[in-house]
């Protein structure tokens, strides 16, 4: 007997989840970009800090210890590398403490556990509500339900599904399981959260299928493999069984008969859907670029690009103390970016790596694209009524920008410019597709 | 018409004894060269850097030291640092790079002797002599480059970095393609085509080694801007190539996808039906080197080779002898060599009408 639980009907493009038990006050939020997560009572994001090995030892929380405190950290840890441990960190005097940025999530005394939910104490005394052990949190930069701007922004992994190994021990969204059937699996990948198998391989589907049968015969089954369901196997929700010869039946997912590629020679590959009339299957599709962006082909794979064919590029930022602060948003110290993008000239910067800029009553669609306005002498958030601010699109609330040495369409001259490759404190471009970076 | 007449391929060879230990019929090995065409694939590229035995005799003051000893140095430790004065401060001049003099000295090598080509035909004060005696060696680079750690074969961390990216990562996949060929010894009139694979490497059982005879599709989905087209020459079993603008090599390791650009650039390799080896000579774009050493690397990885990229970019700003900008002056792109290695591929044959494309898009990115 299969174990998931029938789904419950949504629209197209919500991902679905399994229910669990849950502790009052809590709930379960969909989101632009990271499916289903668990809230607060606001309906804001909860994050867990997963600890993540470093060049020179590691940050974040092992399950069941929190390590995110009220203390102002002043000095770096030394936890990548070529750089010692013992360097005074920037802005002492605004510099927040980690929960500042982090909000630890409160159990009250009488709290109980429940299912996955059990409750950890805290050095200062109070108890912090944790999933699967991991200590929650919810983020300062969150101000609204579905809001992940916690995360970094470069939330473009590889198609396997790798975090980049020298980002910083990042803040990640919690929440539960994807509802697909055993032998399944939701990955985030820039196209949106894409089924794939248990194993990785990319799931497919073909336009030419109708809900009830496939139009892929034997010869074409030979290079889409269908997703065979076993004996026990039951529909539910979005997801229903087609028979096919010999007694066989194929799983189908929204009406869509599912298939495997032969071919593929990696992870959630998107090469099969280059193939007319076949495409990936996505349980929930990233939010579209704002009007007028465009998407570009480069030797690697394709990028997000603005209305002139310009490569767009986030801007990754993580310190190196042991809280590993974001230094990436709009709020944050702007002195690491600023070295990056102009040498320490701010003028310099604006014009090496200008902001996208937008209309200021412009609408992207979405919440995980906005409009924001920032003062172009420092880079943080322009005041109200700031005369000279700029109103420039953000992603996951944090501006994006072009660079100056791309010339043409496709160039992504600025892609990992910056410490680390981009990932710690620099400039990443907004993959699309990057499976020629694959093996 | 003259025949070819090498040997068998050397992975012809293992396969038919696969095929007689199961007792199957032997089909005929596909010949390397077939109507005129043959193909190799890329299986080592770097930069030229002339090795005498005594690294001593290179560079008698020793090799340059990288970001971390210029990091002690600066910011002496045991003091205070502020995080905005030091590592910041080398950060942006990594990224916001100049060409005004350090304060450490820059080591280059002493030498005479280059490997290289004679870029521009002529014997200038600052060539070298190739170890087989040819004057007029054109490479300013191996000066930047020589007496940096980072670089010298075989243990050099980009040395090691970029022959493990090759075989890796299909992003490097360079291949080229051989016609109107028919002789490998020696033809007057040969059109060679570059151009990028997608697939694996074929390799020994260890999978270390690559080997001759392996396939490949060429990628004319990702990879249309790199497609190239040049005429050449056979003599005596090495192929010379004319110039053609621009090369662009895709060359990536620490996934970033990063490329070189090669300005004026020619082959000259050694052919066999399993391999080709030699030299890929020309003027390397500064600002393109430059960057795509910092992108993939970032300061930890070069600190591991000691290279100082704020101190190197100095250095390659001194030493670059062509194409000045048209508003500075200053010249752009350095005089460069590589070493570089194929060996022979099946070229999974394209439909008429991507033949077509090719053709175009061939003809049109070498700019004729």
């Amino acid at each position: 007997m299969l174990s998931f639980i029938l789904a419950t009907l949504l629209a197209p493009n919500t991902e679905a989840w399994v229910p669990v038990p849950m502790p009052p006050g809590f709930r379960v939020q969909s989101t632009d970009s990271d499916g289903p997560v668990f809230a607060d009572s606001r309906g804001h994001t909860l994050y867990a800090w997963p600890y993540k090995a470093l060049r020179n030892n590691g940050a974040g929380e092992t399950k069941g210890k929190p390590t995110c405190y009220g203390k102002v950290l002043r000095q770096t840890a030394g936890l990548m590398s070529p750089y010692p441990a013992g360097i005074v960190l920037p802005e002492l005097e605004k510099r927040p403490a980690c929960t500042d940025l982090w909000e630890p999530v409160q159990a009250q005394r009488n709290a109980q556990a429940v299912g996955k939910w059990t409750i950890l104490p805290r050095t200062d005394g109070t108890q912090q509500w944790a999933y699967d052990e991991h200590p929650l949190y919810t983020s300062a930069k969150d101000h609204n339900p579905g809001d992940v701007n916690g995360t970094a922004p470069h939330t473009f992994l590889r198609p396997n599904g790798e975090d980049f190994s020298d980002a910083p021990a990042y803040r990640w969204p919690v929440g539960p399981p994807s509802q697909v059937p055993p032998g399944f699996a939701v990955r985030r990948v820039p196209a949106g959260r894409m089924l794939v198998t248990d194993k990785g391989w990319a799931v497919y589907a073909y336009n030419r299928d109708s809900p009830t049968r496939s139009a892929c015969d034997q010869a074409c089954a030979r290079d889409w493999l269908p997703l065979l369901a076993p004996q026990l196997a039951r529909a539910g929700g979005e997801w229903t069984l087609i028979d096919r010869a010999r007694g066989q039946r194929q799983w189908a997912f929204r009406g869509k008969p599912l298939y495997s590629r032969a071919a593929d020679r990696f992870f959630a590959s998107q090469e099969g859907s280059d193939t007319p009339g076949w495409s990936n299957v996505l349980v929930q599709a990233a939010p579209a670029p704002p009007p007028g962006f465009t998407i570009q082909d480069t030797i690697a794979g394709s990028v997000v690009a603005d209305p002139n064919g310009h490569t767009v590029y986030v801007y990754n930022c993580g310190d190196d103390s042991q809280d590993q602060l974001s230094c990436d948003h709009p709020d944050d110290t702007q002195v690491y970016r600023i070295a990056i993008c102009g040498g320490g000239d701010v003028a310099a910067c604006r014009e090496r790596w200008p902001y996208v800029s937008a209309s200021p009553d412009a609408k992207s669609g979405s919440r995980i694209w906005s409009v924001m306005l920032v003062d172009p002498a420092t880079g943080h958030r322009a005041k109200p009524g700031q005369g000279d601010a700029l109103a420039v699109w953000a992603y996951r609330d944090r501006p994006v920008y072009t660079f100056a040495l791309d010339k043409r369409p496709g160039d992504v001259y600025g892609d990992a410019v910056g410490e680390w490759r981009g990932e710690r404190n620099g400039f990443k471009a907004m993959w699309t597709r990057m499976e020629m970076l694959e093996r | 018409m003259k025949k070819l007449t090498h040997a068998v391929l050397i992975a012809w060879c293992g396969w038919v004894g696969h095929a007689q230990a199961a007792g199957d019929p032997v089909p005929p090995p596909p010949a390397a060269l077939q109507g005129g065409r043959i193909g190799y694939v890329m299986t080592h590229l770097f930069w030229s850097i002339y090795q005498s035995p005594d690294s001593r005799t290179d560079c008698p003051k020793g090799y340059n030291i990288g970001p971390r000893g210029q990091f002690s140095a600066l910011f002496p430790p045991g003091k205070p640092h502020t995080l905005l004065d030091s590592q910041l401060a080398q950060e942006a001049q990594t990224w916001n790079p100049s060409s005004k003099a350090d304060s450490f000295a820059f080591y280059e090598p002493v030498g005479a002797t280059a490997r290289g080509m004679n870029l521009d035909g002529r014997v200038g004060p600052h060539d070298f002599t190739s170890p087989g005696g040819e004057r007029g060696i054109d490479n300013q680079l191996f000066r930047a480059l020589g007496c940096i750690e980072g670089f010298r074969g075989p243990q050099g961390v980009e040395f090691v970095f970029e022959d493990k990216a090759i075989a890796d990562r299909r992003y490097n996949r360079v291949m080229l393609e051989l016609s109107g060929v028919e002789s490998l010894v020696n033809d007057s009139d040969v059109t060679v085509t570059l151009f990028r694979g997608m697939d694996r490497l074929l390799t020994d059982a260890t999978g270390n080694k690559v080997i001759p005879g392996g396939s490949q599709h060429i990628d004319l989905r990702w990879g249309r801007t790199l497609i190239r087209r040049m005429k050449g020459k056979i003599v005596n079993g090495v192929l010379t190539t004319e110039p053609i603008r621009e090369l662009v090599i895709p060359w990536m390791n620490l996934d970033v996808p990063t490329t070189q650009i090669i300005k004026d650039m020619r082959l000259q390799l050694k052919l066999t039906p399993t391999s080709a080896e030699g030299m890929l000579g020309g003027y390397a774009d500064v600002d393109t080197f430059y960057y795509q050493l910092c992108r993939n690397d970032s300061t930890h990885h070069l600190s591991n080779g000691d290279i100082s990229a704020i101190s190197l970019y100095k250095s390659l700003r001194r030493l670059a002898d062509a194409y000045p900008d048209p508003k500075t002056g200053a010249n752009t792109a350095i005089s460069s060599a590589l070493d570089a290695r194929f060996v022979q591929v099946y070229i999974n044959p394209l439909t008429d009408a991507e033949q077509k494309q090719l053709t175009a898009l061939a003809w049109s990115n070498t700019g004729k």
